[in-house]
């Protein structure tokens, strides 16, 4: 095949890429999944199956909540938002992936 | 915090299971759905949408799988699919569900009502107050082998003022008097027990309504007042709170009732109706009778904080001073006592704990049994079982599943056990013989359902663990390779099945030679010479009021009431008693034969009056000299008839007849003389399993009394006689109420009513016992021949004959049997012992019951393992070669 498939997201991350995609604004999980496909140009596709755990162990950490609203076709949803704690938590993410990335970086580069 | 939301969702994750699986659906339900539209946006057509959609899902079931796993309450939909995952299963086998709750609910029911018993009586605090602070005080005579004796009132008043351990010691009579009740409608006998006006308060219980008796009313002050029981309230005065405060007539006498007790007061002593104060005179203290005689039982109650051995340090100092004080009466006797609660329990502790013991082990094999018929099931699904351990699932699930299974069983057993145990305790509370189990109130308490709920979770990992363990351990390959066979013919679960028969037949043999031992004795018991032939003889004991009845007047009454009875068609005789054997209700007193030293004095000798024909009535021999005749009248001289027992203690080498006796230990100028007429043979006083005592008769009519037992020998069943003769009684004085109306045979049948009691129960026990073992034995020989079927298929079809075939699945049995046998048999070698105290001369390890028990049970597994191993034989090899 010409096109790449798109490679699934690296386990731990996924985490790290839901809070990020919620800060934008609350979004159902169906929307998240999209959005990250979308902000990875296509490079990442969200396993699906492990999105809803993914959410619900965030909400278990309290770092998202969620509420079921309506959406703009009309269909009940569930929607989840950051919650104050989350935003710390991706702060946190964000560096700590940051240092991992470069630490990679830095080995890969040194042969 | 976040732990708290965390927690909070938890808990609603388990209170909302429902609604969160739901909500959980109704997510992915949209995601799908959304997924499709963006798919069919793309330009795929609708189907293909759809699958695309749901592939990308990966797996929505798994989804929801791990979602749950999330919410932490994997546990509980476990514990919940575990659960009807079992009741699937036993839905499915209803002859196995049925058979093995069944069996569980048998032995757990068992268990309920002994222990409900052992709760009542062994464990429950005694229904005082601060219980744990009353001894029961008793005297002894180590030289004479009394044990535990009654006390002198004497003694226990100054024990009481001396014994500053002691907060305060009141005494209450053991012989309950009959009080013949008038003026309240017809006439009643009550039953009246004296005691000290602290009696009461000793045992800390207030009067229902009303008040109780007072300390000063142990002295007699003229007035007569009682306390009525709960149960003579209602019964003999409907229950009038108006009743206390009124004086009624008792044996004629004017009797203010002052109180009535609460239902729940149990008296050390049963069955009395009322309480009255022994009125005894402040003269009487300095009477030597009041020291030597010894009648009541002195209840103590110790002061707090201190010790029994403080307090029994204490009595041992007074009893040496009442020692040196009175010498004559003191010299050589002890004194002691025994926590309230164990004097009383002591003689039904015993019987219960073994029976307790007994369905115990009944128990154990009803769980073999169980155990052995789900390794059974295990083993015909252990295809299924290895096929979903090759799927991946884990091991430690399946063995829970299979536990779930076993506790789903004994939880419904125990239910239905918990029902069958409620009637068991109304039947035993009603069967008990009387005065054995002290407390009638046996019942359900928390206890008891907590003892029960512990059985039944413990039964149920008991059976439950071996074939779970073992499903869980089998390797997949295995059992999906034996394949079509049901394989496994020398594996694991055989050897499990093979362990179970051993212990089953363990526990049955432990069990029944307890039984057979127990019966054994109480066969021997029945075939005592009790000394009289208790067949056709009709008894009715009389209490003539002393109002009414003086010394003249009682005499002519019952000399009337003999005649009359005499004549009623059907009487063959009839004679009076003071007293009848085997009821114990008699007193004692020392002893001095004309013409020997003073010293040489006898105690303990039984007196007892009866008129010339009882040992006609009774048929107790005459051995030497006459019997009492209408001349031993009053005015004549004084004479005795003694018993063989006494006459061979005192008169060894000579004869009674003719010498002369008299019961006073220290004869003097007033001591009144008897002579010896004649010899008679001995009949058991007090129990059957005890030899007689020694006893002196004395002619009625030489020793008048008002209360006195009519026996009366019969032609026929003397039973059916008993109207005439209340008839007879009704027709000379219809205000006179007979005291007890019975036959000869059942006062032999009240004597050995213990063990009676206990042989039953034992025998119905280990019955249940061996039959279960039995059903175990063949059910295991049964699935073993089966397992072997092929094997003896091909041994058949290669010429081997078939009563080799059998006698292989024989031989394994008894060998299994065998086993089990002796493993049983040692044990009860060593565990009869305790069996000993109830045992009437046999010894607990007689070996006539340790030969037969095991023959017979070892012919029970023969006849278990006979049948499957006959089916084995006649297997048609030609089937066995095509199943191939």
């Amino acid at each position: 095949m010409a096109n790449p498939t798109p490679a699934d997201v690296l386990r731990g991350t996924l985490d790290l890429l839901i809070l990020k995609t919620l800060t934008l604004a609350p979004m159902h999980g169906w929307g998240i999944s999209q959005r990250i496909q979308q902000f990875s140009r296509g490079v990442l596709d969200v396993n699906q199956g492990s999105l809803y755990p993914a959410l619900q162990r965030l909400g278990h950490r309290g770092l998202i909540t969620s509420e079921w609203q309506v959406t703009e076709h009309n269909r009940r949803a569930r929607y989840y938002a950051l919650t104050p704690r989350g935003r710390e938590a991706l702060h946190e993410e964000t560096a700590s992936w940051r240092r991992y990335v470069s630490a990679v970086e830095w080995i890969l580069a040194t042969s | 915090m976040h732990r708290l939301t965390g927690l909070s969702q938890r808990l609603r994750s388990a209170l909302r299971r429902g609604a969160i699986e739901a909500e959980l659906d109704e997510e992915i339900r949209l995601h799908l759905d959304l997924e499709t539209e963006r798919n069919v946006a793309l330009g795929m057509a609708p189907a293909e949408a759809r699958r695309r959609a749901l592939a990308a899902f990966g797996g929505v079931e798994a989804t929801k799988e791990a979602h749950r796993d999330g919410r932490g309450t994997r546990w509980l939909a476990d514990l919940a699919a575990d659960t009807r995952h079992a009741l699937r299963n036993l839905r499915r086998r209803p002859v196995f569900a049925l058979t093995a709750i069944a069996t569980l609910a048998l032995g757990i029911g068992a268990n309920t009502t002994i222990f409900s018993a052992v709760e009542a009586v062994v464990l429950r605090p005694l229904p005082y107050a601060d219980p744990g602070r009353l001894v029961m005080l008793w005297e002894e005579n180590p030289e004479k082998d009394w044990h535990e004796q009654l006390v002198a009132p004497a003694n226990a008043l100054d024990w009481k003022d001396r014994v500053a351990a002691f907060a305060d010691v009141a005494l209450y009579n053991t012989g309950i008097g009959n009080a013949t009740l008038t003026g309240e409608g017809p006439p009643r006998l009550l039953r009246r027990d004296r005691v000290t006006g602290n009696f009461f308060s000793v045992l800390g219980v207030a009067a229902e309504l009303g008040r109780t008796l007072r300390p000063d009313e142990t002295w007699g002050s003229g007035t007569h007042v009682a306390v009525l029981s709960h149960h003579a309230w209602l019964e003999h005065f409907g229950g009038d709170t108006a009743v206390v405060g009124r004086t009624v007539q008792l044996e004629g006498e004017p009797v203010q009732i002052v109180g009535v007790m609460p239902e729940r007061f149990e008296a050390p002593l049963p069955d009395v109706d009322l309480w009255g104060p022994f009125e005894w005179k402040q003269s009487d203290r300095s009477q030597i009778w009041f020291r030597r005689a010894h009648w009541p039982r002195a209840v103590a109650r110790l002061r707090p904080g201190v010790t029994l051995e403080q307090a029994n340090a204490e009595l041992q100092v007074v009893v040496r001073q009442l020692q040196h004080e009175y010498p004559e009466t003191n010299s050589v006797m002890g004194a002691g006592f025994t926590p309230l609660h164990r004097f009383l329990v002591g003689d039904a502790r015993r019987p219960l704990l073994v029976l307790l013991a007994a369905v115990s082990l009944l128990l154990a094999i009803a769980c073999a049994n169980v155990g052995n018929l789900l390794l059974v099931q295990a083993a015909g699904r252990e295809r299924e079982t290895a096929l979903r351990l090759a799927l991946g699932a884990g091991r430690s699930r399946i063995i829970r599943q299979a536990l779930a299974e076993s506790l789903v069983l004994s939880a419904i057993g125990g239910a239905v056990g918990i029902g069958l145990g409620m009637g068991g305790t109304r039947l035993l509370a009603a069967l008990q013989p009387e005065g054995m189990l002290r407390v009638a109130h046996i019942g359900f308490d928390a206890r008891v359902l907590m003892y029960v709920l512990l059985v039944t979770f413990v039964s149920g990992i008991a059976f439950g663990i071996a074939p779970a363990l073992w499903s869980g351990r089998r390797a997949p390959g295995d059992a999906i390779k034996e394949g079509g066979r049901g394989g496994d013919a020398g594996g694991t679960g055989r050897r499990w099945a093979e362990r179970l028969v051993v212990a089953e037949v363990g526990l049955a043999v432990l069990l029944t030679l307890g039984a057979g031992l127990l019966v054994r004795s109480f066969l021997r018991l029945q075939q005592v010479n009790a000394g009289f032939e208790a067949e056709g003889v009709l008894t009715a004991a009389i209490a003539l009021p002393e109002a009414t009845y003086d010394s003249v007047r009682g005499p002519v009454f019952f000399d009337q009431l003999v005649e009359q009875v005499r004549g009623v068609p059907g009487v063959t005789n009839a004679a009076l008693a003071s007293a009848i054997p085997l009821t114990g209700a008699t007193w004692t007193s020392d002893f001095v034969i004309a013409g020997r030293p003073a010293s040489e004095f006898g105690s303990e000798v039984m007196h007892r009056m009866v008129s010339p024909d009882y040992f006609d009535v009774m048929r107790v021999p005459l051995l030497s000299g006459r019997r009492f005749t209408a001349e031993d009248r009053a005015g004549a001289p004084p004479v005795t008839l003694i018993n063989d027992q006494l006459a061979r203690q005192y008169f060894r080498g000579t004869s009674p007849v003719g010498q002369r006796i008299t019961f006073d230990r220290v004869p003097d100028s007033t001591s009144k003389w008897y002579t010896i007429v004649g010899v008679v043979g001995s009949e058991r006083q007090r129990e059957l399993a005890a030899e007689p005592r020694i006893e002196a008769y004395f002619p009625v009519a030489q020793n008048p009394g008002n209360y006195r037992i009519l026996v009366a020998r019969t032609a026929g069943d003397p039973a059916v006689l008993g109207p005439s003769i209340r008839r007879v009684v009704a027709g000379l004085d219809p205000s006179l109420a007979i005291a007890s109306l019975r036959t000869m045979r059942e006062v032999r049948t009240v004597a050995s009513a213990r063990d009676r009691f206990l042989t039953t129960l034992m025998l119905l026990f280990a019955v249940v016992g061996v039959v279960l073992a039995v059903v175990g034995v063949y059910g295991v020989m049964a699935q073993l021949a089966q397992r072997r079927s092929h094997e003896m298929g091909i041994r058949l079809a290669l010429g081997a004959e078939p009563s080799a075939v059998r006698w292989l699945v024989v031989r394994h049995g008894l060998a299994l049997v065998g086993i089990g046998l002796a493993a049983g048999v040692l044990v009860a070698a060593a565990a009869t012992r305790s069996l000993a105290a109830l045992l009437y001369q046999i010894p607990p390890a007689d070996p006539a019951t340790f030969v037969a028990v095991p023959l017979i049970l070892a012919a029970a597994g023969l006849a278990a393992a006979w049948v499957p191993a006959a089916h084995a034989s006649r297997v048609d090899p030609a089937t066995t070669l095509r199943s191939d």
